[in-house]
């Protein structure tokens, strides 16, 4: 290999561990998180936002009460609707996949009678 | 103002019906909770505990990066001047105009709220006065010495140089958004219950902040359901 093979291959080198390098740092404002997974603030809140027709209910009575990560891209919200629980999934650009009424099988505080 | 001691009273929080009170089962289950931070150096996530704490403040002098006051995308229909509380994140966001936010880093209660809910900053005060709750001034004689409160302005005053309380309507709440004489402690889990924030970033919010902003509190904890 000739000097501009080997000054190619190490230019090469440095482009992909650059390329690297900026695909697995995340961004200072997403330096920290919580081993919980929950969804981001504005995510949240954008759930309950769009609660707001399916329950009938002013958005600014509209509380998320618990939030998880779902997968790599969407979060599950559960609201509270002045009383009424609602579940809303939502990806991380903020596009509200689905929002409905919580199902007993989707409200984990219900209580579980044994056998 | 005796905020510590106000702090404890749980029966006042009681009446604020509107709020959306916690399960008493989710409070053991907090400490399943656990702050990370990104180490840049070694390309992990790394948990971030009181000690990690300690060390990286007392070698860098100031906080990790991500509790660094900064604006910060914020997608929400929330006016400018709202504030929104993220206590599972230990973060502050105050809404700014055109889909941003300013993000301060927090250090809530240990146990978490234990609530959620809309208040309104009732409240502010520069060089707030600090009075000991009853128990800590039977256990503490530095806390004995200011049973009838400590002078805000003192560099060892624990509410640091400002506060907002909360309140529901004309009613105080308990809860408060002041300062702290230890800023290693943002970001983790270690207050009675207030927000704290370092100094530098309350004297900040307090400056951009109206009496009657809105404030936001989602629930601490609120990944508890995650695979249940």
């Amino acid at each position: 290999m000739d000097a501009r093979g080997i000054a190619f291959g190490w230019l090469t080198l440095a482009a992909a561990g650059m390329v690297a390098g900026c695909q697995s740092s995340p961004a200072p404002q997403d330096m920290a998180r919580t081993s919980l997974g929950t969804a981001p603030a504005d995510l949240q809140l954008m759930c309950a936002t769009a609660a707001a027709v399916p329950s009938g209910v002013d958005s600014s009575r509209i509380l998320p009460t618990s939030s998880s990560q779902l997968d790599a891209t969407n979060y599950r919200v559960d609201l509270d609707a002045a009383g009424s629980k609602f579940t809303c999934v939502i990806d991380s650009s903020g596009s509200v996949k689905s929002i409905g009424p919580a199902t007993a099988a989707a409200t984990p505080a219900a209580p579980v009678e044994a056998g | 103002m005796n905020a510590v001691r106000e702090k404890r009273s749980t029966s006042r929080l009681g009446r604020l019906g509107w709020l959306v009170a916690a399960g008493i089962a989710l409070a053991p289950l907090m400490a399943l909770a656990q702050t990370q931070i990104y180490d840049s150096k070694t390309g992990k996530w790394v948990n971030y505990d009181k000690k990690k704490a300690r060390q990286l403040y007392a070698r860098n002098k100031q906080l990790p990066e991500a509790f660094q006051r900064q604006i910060v995308p914020f997608r929400t229909a929330e006016a400018p001047g709202t504030i929104i509380i993220d206590g599972n994140q230990h973060f502050l966001y105050l809404v700014q105009p055109g889909g941003q936010a300013i993000r301060y880093g927090i250090g809530v209660g240990r146990e978490g709220f234990g609530w959620a809910g809309m208040v309104r900053v009732g409240r502010k005060a520069e060089n707030p006065t600090w009075t000991p709750p009853p128990e800590m001034v039977a256990r503490d004689p530095h806390a004995a010495k200011w049973a009838a409160g400590m002078p805000g302005g003192r560099p060892d005053n624990p509410l640091g140089p400002r506060a907002m309380y909360l309140f529901v309507g004309d009613s105080d709440t308990i809860y408060r958004i002041h300062g702290t004489i230890e800023p290693w402690t943002i970001g983790l889990d270690v207050s009675s219950g207030c927000i704290r924030l370092n100094n530098e970033d309350v004297i900040d919010l307090y400056d951009r902040v109206d009496v009657g902003a809105k404030v936001i509190v989602l629930m601490q904890g609120a990944a508890l359901y995650k695979g249940v």
